[in-house]
This record gives C-alpha cells, structure tokens and sequence, in this order.
C-alpha cells in the first residue's frame, strides 16, 4: 500500500502505516502524572481548605483575621522584600562588572556563582549557621579586630534569613541582568559621553533605563521564589519570624491541620500565580529555569 | 599666521605590539568637509575616535583652536559624532533624543523645545518628535543621530561611516542631506568611510589612510591626478599597472622600458627610483588610446591582445593582455572607431602619453 | 564609556571591589564548610585545633548516614530514568505534534519548576496518606519526578527545537521504519539534550530538600533529610563532611555533564 513515505509500496513486510503527525498521545504519560500527582493533589489540599473542619471560608477568616498569622503573612513579604532589595542593590553592579570585564576575569566569577548554585541548598544554609553562631568565625572575627565586645546575635533572627537568603538568591539575579546588560550596545553609550553626559548623569539616565526590565524581571523572581521559601527562613530564623512556608509545614505536620494548612498554601499559591501573571504581562513569557 | 582651526600632531597609537596609528599629522581648516579615505584596518577611524576621547594616543597631540584636546575626557569636548550603527536611545523619543544633550548641559526648557525644532527642520524630520527609535527607518534613525550630534552646536563634527548599513538609493539621498547640512551650518566635518565615490562626493579634502599612515592629503582632483602613492592612484579611480624597469630617473622623471617593448621616456616618477630597479607603471584606463597599428614614432605605448570587450552602455570596456601576462583595461566612448570590428585575441597596440602616467618605485 | 570597562576611570575599581567582596562571599561558606569538615573541634572552632578525618570516618562508619546516602542515590536513579523516558515521549508530543491547546500544555509541564515547593510537598503528603504511599519508596520516586520532569522536558524540547526533522525523514524514505529513524538517526542527534535531561533529572532529586522532608520516614531518608534532622538538633561537624560529600558528588557530575556535552555536541 502506498504511503506517504513508500510511494512505491517497498516496504512490503513492514505494516504499512501513514506516518502522521505526532499527536497528542505522546503527551499522554506525562500529562497523566502532572495531573494525577501535581493538580489533583494540589486541587484536594485546596479543597479541604474550605471543608475542613466546616465548609464555608472558616479557616481562611482565621488566617486572616488574627495578628499572629497576620504577623507572619507581613514577616514573610517584609523578608522577601528585604532579600529582593540587597540582592538587586549588590547584583546590578556585579552584573554591570561581569558584562564588561575581561573574560579572564569574568570566567572566574562565573565559575564561582555557578558553583555556589550547584552546591547543595541545606549545605550553603548549614555553611551560614556556622558562620553567624555566637562563638562563630564573624563574631569572632570583629570581637578580635576589637569593633565589638559583645558578640553580636547573627542567627535565629532577621539578619541571619536576609543573609542566607540573598546568598541564595544573588545569581538569580546576577545572571539574567549580566544577559540584559550585554545586549546594551556600548556605543550607545559613547555617544551619551560625547553628548555631554558625566559618567553619573549616563548611569542614571541612560544604563539603569535600558537595564530596568532585567531588572524587574530578576527581582520579581527572587520575590516570589523568597515568598514560598522553606529551608533557610526555618533554619536562620527564629520563631519571631517564622514565614508562610513554615506556617504551612506545621499545620500540616505538627498540627494536623489539614483545613488551615491549605487555606494558607492556597494564600501562597494565589500570591506567586498572581505575581507570574503580573510578570507575563510585562515581559511576555519568562525564561523559565535558567539552565 | 592664524592658528588652524584643528591640527592633528604626530598622532600614533599602538595596541601593545601591533600598531594601528603612526605619524599621523593633519590640519583642518574651520568649516571644511576633510574625509578620513582607506580600506578596514587602515587607521582611519582609529584616528577618528582618538578624536572623540575614546582611545588615549600613545604619542602627538590634537589642537582645537590651539588648546589641546588630548588631556579632556569625551564628555567635555564638546564634539559632536554620528556612528556607523545607530545609537539613539531607545527608551527616549526623537524629541527627547535631541534634546539629551541640552538637557545635560542644563538649558532652559524653552530654549530646548526651540532647538528642538531647529534641530528637526534642519534635518527634515518636523513633526517626528514623539515617535520611538524603533519605529522609524535606519535613514531617519541616522537623521535624528545628525540632529542629536549638532544639536548643542558642536565645532566638530565626527562621522564614522554612518552611511554603510543603508542601501544604495538610500545611501545617495542621505550624502545629498549631509552637504546640505554642512553647507548650512558651516560646521566643520571628519568623515570616515571607504568607500571613494563617497568621498569625492562629500569633501573639501581627502586624507588617505593606508596601514596606519597617511599616504596622502589632497583634493579629489589632486589625488586623481597626482597621486604620490600606488594606493592611492589605485584606490582613486581606476588604475591599470605594468611591471617597468628603471632605466634612469632624474627631476622627478623617469625613463622606462617594458618587458620587451621599448622606450617609455618622461614619466613623473614617486618614491626613491633605483637605476635598474622594477617598479610599478600606472596608467588610468580612460586616457589610453587604442589602434590595430603602432601609429609611428611620437606615439608611447605597449602592444596588447584583447582578451574581451564589453559593452557597458555610455562606454565600451576592453580588457587585454601585456606580453608580461598583465591585464590592462581600456575605456573607450561609446561608438568609438578603435573598437569597430574588434574581437577577442586581435593584437592592438594601446597608447598614451607619459607626462599623465605615473611610475611607482619602491 | 560605561560600557567600555577601560574607560570608566575610578569606577573601574569600586565594580571591581563590589565584585570580588560579592565572589569572595559566594565562596568562602563552601570553602569553609570543607575545610571545618577535616577540622578536630567539635564546636567548628575555626580555625580548628588540628586536622582529622574522624568526622568523615564517623560518617562512613555510621549505617544510618550510609544509608541515608544509598537512599538517596537509588531514588535518584529510578527518577532518573523514569523523567528521561516520559520526558522523551513528551517532548516529541510537545515539538513535533500539532494539536490544540499545546502551548498551555507545555506551560502546565513547566508549572512544577515554578511553583512553591513547600505547596506541592504538602498536597502531596496528604494525598499519599490517603492511598497509603506515605514514607513509600513509590511515593518518594513520584514526588521527585514531579519535580526533575520539567528540567527533563526543557532539555530536550530544546535539543528536539534544534534538531533539523529532515534528516529523520530522510532516513525513512531510505526504507527505515519511523521508529528505527528515531532510534538510530534522531536520538544520538539529540543525544546532549538526553544526556543534560539526565544530570538534571539525578540532581534535582539528589539535592531536594523540601519534598523529601514530607516524603520521608523514620526508616526512610535521603541524604539531605537525616542532614535536616541531624540539623534541627545540633551542629556537629559530622554534617560538615556529609555536606561536603554531597557538594563533591554535585560538581563532579557537572564537570562531567558540561564535558559530555561538550564532546557530544562536536
């Protein structure tokens, strides 16, 4: 029988087949375990959110209703705001600094930030909690050069998430800003110079415009990847900062709450999905994954 | 003696061991149109952004009006430049492009929205001050970068090949703008480019770059009729070259013979002639003559065999072969009697006077 | 100028400054975390008293460390092959098919990679307590290739995107059944991409924390869960060598990743 490939019909003892476009069922397997094992489960946990222990939005009136969640929710925005600003305040130089170095230089940063991502989560936040303990190498370091006296309380607190987090988050934003930064042709910038700018007045009005949208884009991630963050605000915090994932986690957990815990996993999701809608209007389909 | 308006000294620049500009020296008169004329690598825009303060010459100097330049970073020099790519800002419109510099140098904003206007009737763009960079063709983009750079009244300005991205037709319309402009303004313009009917159209003067030297400053006329290199005579019109010898050279002329052909007597010679030594015999194709005769004594030349002829509309083209194996072509009008009947392999004999050719030694 | 970086003057160095602080800052913890783990103080003093292998030898002598490791190492092979097959699969379906609505499924495949995990450990922790696949082997496999599926598929969707269809056809007009075209012609084309999905896949689920914090059980733990737990009680030293160990097997399997590609590639 004559297909599209074996006009000829040569292909005799193998079934002839119409080779046809793939279709859908390839998809299938996959599609079959996202939605099993990813939407449904996630669709339950909402679910028991507003039936458990009654139906009816009980659970997410408690959330919101009381100062201690309250208190969380805020903690949780004001470290992912904290994280997002110090990481995009010292990124932005390195960034700018990577674009235009020589790349015997730069291949060294490089190599060095994409160590730091490989290395493994809990042993970067391990490597913080030792280093900020009481009797650890910074107190001692500045009690030694005789800056303080007293050691300073770097850990189970606020410094210590801000810390650990932006170590984490930093080239979340060094390296999509160092891809925005390149594609800025340099000579744009000369001609600022020969119009008249000062090496200020061409940052300010001219880079830091061009770089913005790598800019937002990079510090909407960091925010909405510090908001749903678990390990390190649980290690490098203390319980006066607990954040939202850890509020989750004990529900669930510890309490066995099953109806306040997805009430607040869904606050969580319906934050990040709003602030990725956000993100898509402005900048169109993010890269996702930077690999 | 007035001081020149700009004078460029001794300029040389080296990038480690490889050298990219040497002994550069040229003077600008105020309002002249002075192109920078050369191949890639040849100098040319190195000189021009040492002009701009964007390379530090490692030797000379750069006068305007007798003060030097060398020591003033780019952003007070006070020059205005267009670039081969376009480097409008892209999140400015064209009215706040233009008015980018007058806002740095804090003018009033009544005196920019003015300027502003100038600067975009000048140009003929009245009536684009709201649109993005974006949105306009490279020709406009480059009109609006002419706007930017003249807008604060520069004394100079630089212009660094900014026509070699757009297309022919487009290319045309945009050098008509460009002496328009000069002409309007009076400002005095360096033009880099390497392309040479552009410069014979655009200059005042040309200054041909070859290898990190200067082979020669001069008018398009001078340089096509005297050139002092065999660069430039080949970069400057059309050139045919015939391996000579030197039989002897005195005053600036010289007696030559070919291959086997005879006596080449009186032809100005450049560069350092060697009794004896070969050099190169140059010869401009639309001032040879063409014959199927020697037409006696009196008349120079060489015996030739066509290898083809070719109609070329207002001209006829006829390419030929010396007996050193060297081709040469011949430009002849179009109906000229030389070349009725002529056809591929006939022996011609091509003539020309000595005193309008050129030997190159050295 | 700000974009030349010999022309910026003094702010040359004050970039260069930040910069190095910023590098040095990246990487001292991790240098430090692996030069305490061969440190002799218990209290990570540093610098430490002398120099000792204890803390490792104490990690290998200990069966439950071991077998954190070997948990570990065997739910990150099964994942692995599993996110590599269906990611194949789909990564055909997503490159070559036509159908409506698969742009939003290519989306839903990439939403596990963006959403919070903490969101999708619980959900599924619940889920799983309800059909008996908590603290499972199964159940730990599951959560995990939820997680390694997106980088698998982003792999070779690429690898796929790149990959010029013609040469496949071309292979079955020679008289190849399809299939064969695929297994001879296409997949060592697109071997780089098969084997970026693979490194991606073993690590997502070499490294992950959160998931595994849920998936776990007493009896059942991944490396970096015993870590959490041995965490949340002290901070002994013998964490700094199990750290290390899991940061040399990360960046070895990089080093090797990025030189396959490479030699695949060419």
């Amino acid at each position: 029988m004559a297909t599209l490939t074996d006009p000829g019909g040569i292909a005799g003892t193998v079934k002839p087949r119409i080779v046809r476009q793939y279709n859908f069922a390839q998809t299938v397997p996959a599609l079959a375990l996202i939605l099993l094992f990813f939407v449904l489960p996630v669709l339950a946990l909402l679910l028991r959110s507003v039936l458990e222990p009654q139906p009816g939005f009980g659970n997410y009136a408690a959330l919101l209703g009381s100062t201690t969640y309250l208190k969380i929710f805020l903690n949780t925005f004001v470290v992912s705001a904290l994280v997002t600003a110090v990481s995009l305040a010292i990124g932005f130089p390195v960034a700018w600094a990577l674009a235009i170095m020589p790349s015997r230089l730069s291949s060294v940063v490089f190599a060095i930030l994409l160590l730091s991502m490989w290395t493994n989560l809990l042993t970067r936040t391990y490597a913080w909690m030792v280093l900020l303990q009481r009797t650890g190498v910074i107190n001692k370091t500045l009690m030694g050069l005789g800056l303080i006296d007293q050691p300073l309380p770097l850990v189970n607190n606020l410094v210590g998430v801000t810390i650990g987090m932006t170590y984490i988050m930093l080239p979340f934003i060094i390296l999509p800003l160092y891809g925005v930064i390149r594609r800025i042709d340099p000579a744009i910038l000369q001609a600022a110079a020969l119009c008249g700018a000062t090496r200020f007045q061409a940052l300010t009005r001219i880079l830091i415009p061009l770089a913005a949208p790598g800019m937002v884009s990079g510090a909407l991630m960091v925010f909405v990847m510090s908001l749903g963050y678990f390990v390190t605000p649980a290690l490098l915090g203390g319980t006066a900062n607990m954040m939202l994932a850890e509020l989750i986690a004990q529900f669930v957990q510890s309490l066995v709450n099953w109806g306040m815990g997805g009430a607040a996993a869904l606050i969580l999701l319906v934050v990040t999905l709003t602030l990725y809608a956000v993100q898509l209007r402005l900048f169109g389909p993010a890269r996702m994954g930077g690999h | 003696m007035t001081e020149p308006f700009l004078q460029i000294r001794g300029l040389r620049k080296d990038y480690g061991i490889v050298n990219a500009v040497s002994d550069v020296n040229i003077t600008v008169e105020r309002g002249e149109f002075m192109t920078f004329l050369g191949p890639s690598g040849s100098g040319k825009s190195t000189t021009l952004y040492i002009l701009a303060g964007f390379e530090n010459p490692t030797a000379g100097d750069i006068l305007l009006n007798g003060e030097s330049l060398i020591s003033t970073p780019s952003h007070k020099r006070n020059i205005g430049m267009v670039f081969q790519r376009y480097t409008l800002f892209p999140h400015l419109s064209v009215g706040e492009n233009i008015a980018f510099p007058l806002k740095v140098r804090r003018w009033g904003k009544a005196a920019i929205d003015a300027k502003v206007q100038a600067m975009l009737r000048l140009v003929r763009l009245e009536g684009f001050e709201d649109r993005k960079p974006a949105q306009m063709s490279g020709g406009q983009q480059q009109r609006v970068a002419l706007a930017r750079a003249l807008a604060y009244d520069p004394p100079v300005l630089l212009m660094d090949e900014p026509l070699s991205a757009l297309d022919k037709k487009l290319r045309e319309e945009i050098q008509h703008e460009i002496r328009r402009i000069h002409q309007e303004t009076e400002v005095t313009i360096l033009y880099v480019t390497h392309d040479q009917e552009e410069a014979l159209r655009l200059s005042d003067r040309i200054a041909v770059f070859s290898k990190g030297v200067i082979d020669q400053i001069g008018t398009g006329p001078e340089l096509y009729a005297n050139p002092a290199t065999r660069f430039v005579a080949s970069f400057i019109g059309d050139s045919d070259f015939v391996t000579c010898e030197i039989v002897s050279a005195r005053d600036g002329r010289a007696d030559l013979s070919i291959g086997s052909g005879g006596a080449i007597a009186g032809v100005p010679v450049h560069g350092t002639a060697v009794d004896g030594g070969m050099a190169a015999l140059m010869l401009r194709p639309e001032r040879l003559s063409l014959s199927r005769i020697s037409t006696g004594a009196g008349t120079t030349g060489l015996s030739a065999r066509v290898n083809d002829i070719t109609f070329l509309g207002s001209s006829i083209h006829v390419a030929a072969s010396a007996p050193s194996g060297e081709t040469l072509s011949v430009r002849l009008p179009f109906g000229h009697e030389a070349a009725a009947g002529l056809s591929r392999g006939d022996t011609v004999f091509i003539g020309f006077d000595p005193a309008s050719a050129h030997v190159f030694c050295g | 100028m700000l974009l030349n970086f010999e022309r910026l003057g003094a702010w040359k160095w004050i970039l260069l400054v930040i910069t190095g602080l910023t590098a040095a800052f990246l990487i001292l913890p991790i240098v430090f975390i692996a030069a305490l783990s061969f440190g002799s103080s218990q209290w990570l003093i540093f610098p430490p008293p002398s120099w000792t292998l204890q803390w490792y030898k104490a990690f290998l002598a200990d069966p439950r460390w071991l077998e954190a490791a070997w948990t570990s190492f065997r739910i990150a092979a099964v994942v692995t092959v599993l996110s590599v097959l269906i990611g194949l699969v789909a990564s055909f379906g997503l490159v070559r098919g036509r159908f409506i609505g698969k742009e939003a499924l290519r989306a839903l495949f990439l939403t596990p990679m963006i959403l919070p995990v903490v969101v999708l450990a619980v959900a599924l922790y619940a889920f799983f307590l309800r059909i008996g696949l908590n603290g499972t082997t199964t159940g730990f496999v599951i959560a995990h290739l939820v997680v390694a599926l997106p980088f698998s598929i982003l792999s070779m969707t690429n690898a796929l995107e790149g990959f010029d269809k013609s040469i496949e056809d071309a292979a079955v007009l020679c008289g190849a059944h399809p299939l064969e075209a695929k297994i001879r012609v296409t997949l060592p084309a697109i071997s780089h991409g098969l084997f970026s999905a693979a490194v991606f896949s073993f690590l997502t689920s070499w490294d992950e924390v959160v998931l595994a914090i849920f998936m776990a059980s007493p009896t059942l733990q991944t490396l970096p869960v015993k870590i959490w737990t041995t965490l949340r009680q002290d901070l002994t030293p013998v964490i700094a060598a199990a750290s290390t160990l899991l940061v040399i097997v990360t960046i070895a399997l990089m080093l090797l990743a990025a030189l396959v590609r490479k030699g695949l590639k060419s």
